[in-house]
């Protein structure tokens, strides 16, 4: 009813229901956030049923009740030499050192290498070479050349951040439609202009799709790195807990991790709605 | 004045062989004049406003704008593309006001000129909007805005209405044909539309392909009568309309390619 009357008449774009805004995008995200909100309580209260019911031993899967008193422990008198803040704040700054590092290179480097045809052979070998590895295969050997301290597993992050990233712009600047070039180049665009005002905003989504990547690559190999050589860190405080079969434990920090990879990629799609709401559209 | 003195283009195609695009075409684009190319797919149109926007070389030949030679794309020469290439990011002033930016206008005088460029479109409304709020239409209409804004010394439309339904076409037509009253602009046009050609040019040159040539030059005078009533109705019942569009479409479509079946 309010639809039929809104469409007859002229309304700002924000309340007319037939501007091509976010309007239906929004509508349909709302639709599954509440058939996922539902799952995610139905998870947790098989959870609850399974350990009410002792389904499977405490010493498998412990009850929430259990997991909650572990986790106020763990973060007031801390676990395997550091509370939780400790560890989560020495995976946090080892994932954002490398995600800097990833930045700072990737795109700078990834850009010129969609520019130029010589930066783009020299440098796509050794790239692809190593990207076709997997992180924990060369950790030995970082380990080796860098000593088992933070600068092997910074590395390792790093290299594992770059290459999406660096992937991303280049394939940002070859994304940019021929036309667009040419008709800055008919306003008088000299190059500099071009790159500022038509290339770098162009290959900005696919940057942001890249550092989503790279977000995601880099938190499993965080992880990966920190079960098998180090001191702090999530990753170390769920090994450690393993050890001693600490089930509970186990699970504060899977939860942390979890909590952790979902604000991150919340942030970039956030942060993409933001930089970059044309994605898609045009 | 835009000079095209025996300009050709030749391309390497696959097979090995050389395809002419172009062949030593010559042609006056004079101030307060529109020409229009027409011609079937192939016939070189696209490839000569091109060359005269600086995007493709020539292979021989020169083209001159005021004794200039044109060797790269520049803001002296307006283009107006078939697909939408406004920016996603910018709104429709700050797109129209991107030449002037490159030209380095302080933001308040560019933004004014454009508001005025806006006006002359019919879009003063929609200065504030993203261009994917716009439908097919107003994206042309911004983009002669903003091909207009730098106030280049010709205008080049690369088939700029083909995409349009045939509504918003002769509502587009009517706009080019006040705006060219108002500003006097050489404007060099393509399509493959006859109709389209004979109401908007002053001079009318029908191009066939392999090898691009000029085969016919027509000059008429529609496009006065159109800017000055906006109906196109008259006109295309005029029986020097009639008979013209008859005469180009028989030289597009010479009758001997239509028996060989080598029509396009």
């Amino acid at each position: 009813m309010t639809l039929a009357a809104n469409s007859q008449t002229s309304f700002p774009a924000a309340a007319n229901p037939r501007a091509p805004s976010a309007r239906p995008r929004r509508a349909k995200s709302t639709d599954t956030l509440g058939i996922s909100l539902v799952t995610l309580a139905s998870l947790i209260a098989l959870w609850f049923l399974a350990a009410h019911f002792g389904w499977a031993s405490s010493l498998f899967l412990p009850s929430p009740a259990e997991v909650l008193t572990q986790f106020s422990a763990v973060a007031a008198d801390g676990y395997a030499n550091g509370t939780l803040l400790n560890h989560t704040m020495a995976s946090l700054g080892r994932i954002a050192t490398a995600l800097a590092a990833g930045i700072v290179v990737g795109i700078p480097l990834g850009l010129l290498m969609g520019l130029n045809r010589w930066v783009k052979g020299i440098f796509s070998v050794p790239i692809d070479l190593y990207w076709g590895l997997p992180p924990l295969a060369y950790l030995p050997l970082l380990i080796i050349w860098l000593g088992i301290g933070e600068t092997s597993k910074i590395v390792l992050l790093s290299l594992s951040t770059f290459a999406p990233i660096c992937f991303a712009a280049q394939a940002g600047v070859r994304s940019v439609p021929a036309e667009r070039i040419n008709a800055a180049l008919s306003l008088g665009a000299n190059r500099l202009q071009l790159f500022t005002s038509i290339i770098l905003p162009s290959a900005l989504p696919e940057i942001m799709t890249g550092l989503r990547i790279a977000i995601g690559a880099g938190l499993s190999t965080l992880v990966a790195a920190e079960l098998i050589a180090a001191q702090s860190g999530l990753g170390y405080m769920i090994m450690s807990a393993a050890n001693f079969l600490a089930t509970d434990v186990v699970f504060v920090g899977l939860i942390v991790i979890a909590a952790l990879a979902f604000a991150f990629t919340s942030g970039m799609r956030w942060l993409e709605h933001r930089l970059v709401p044309w994605k898609g559209k045009l | 004045m835009l000079r095209i003195r025996d300009a050709s283009v030749t391309f390497p195609a696959s097979d090995g062989q050389e395809v002419h695009a172009l062949d030593r075409i010559s042609l006056d684009i004079a101030p307060d004049t529109i020409v229009v190319a027409v011609g079937a797919s192939g016939c070189g149109k696209s490839t000569l406003l091109n060359a005269i926007a600086g995007f493709l070389p020539l292979t021989e030949g020169t083209i001159t704008l005021d004794g200039q030679e044109i060797e790269a794309p520049g803001g002296d020469r307006g283009v107006v593309f078939q697909k939408d290439t406004l920016l996603p990011w910018a709104n429709v002033l700050d797109n129209v006001a991107l030449g002037l930016k490159y030209q380095g206008l302080p933001r308040g005088e560019r933004r004014e000129r454009s508001r005025r460029l806006l006006e002359l479109v019919g879009l003063a409304d929609f200065a504030e909007k993203p261009p994917y709020e716009l439908s097919g239409g107003m994206h042309q209409r911004v983009g002669i805005a903003r091909a207009l804004a730098t106030d280049p010394k010709i205008l080049l439309m690369d088939e700029p209405f083909g995409a349009l339904d045939s509504l918003t076409r002769e509502t587009m037509q009517q706009l080019l044909a006040s705006i060219w009253a108002k500003t006097g602009k050489q404007i060099f046009f393509i399509t493959h539309s006859i109709e389209e050609a004979l109401i908007l040019g002053t001079t009318i040159v029908v191009m066939s392909p392999r090898p691009g040539r000029i085969v016919a030059r027509f000059d008429t005078g529609f496009v006065r009568d159109f800017a000055e009533s906006g109906d196109i109705g008259p006109i295309q019942s005029h029986p020097r309309f009639i008979e013209l569009r008859q005469e180009i479409r028989s030289l597009i479509h010479k009758p001997e390619d239509v028996r060989k079946g080598t029509l396009q």
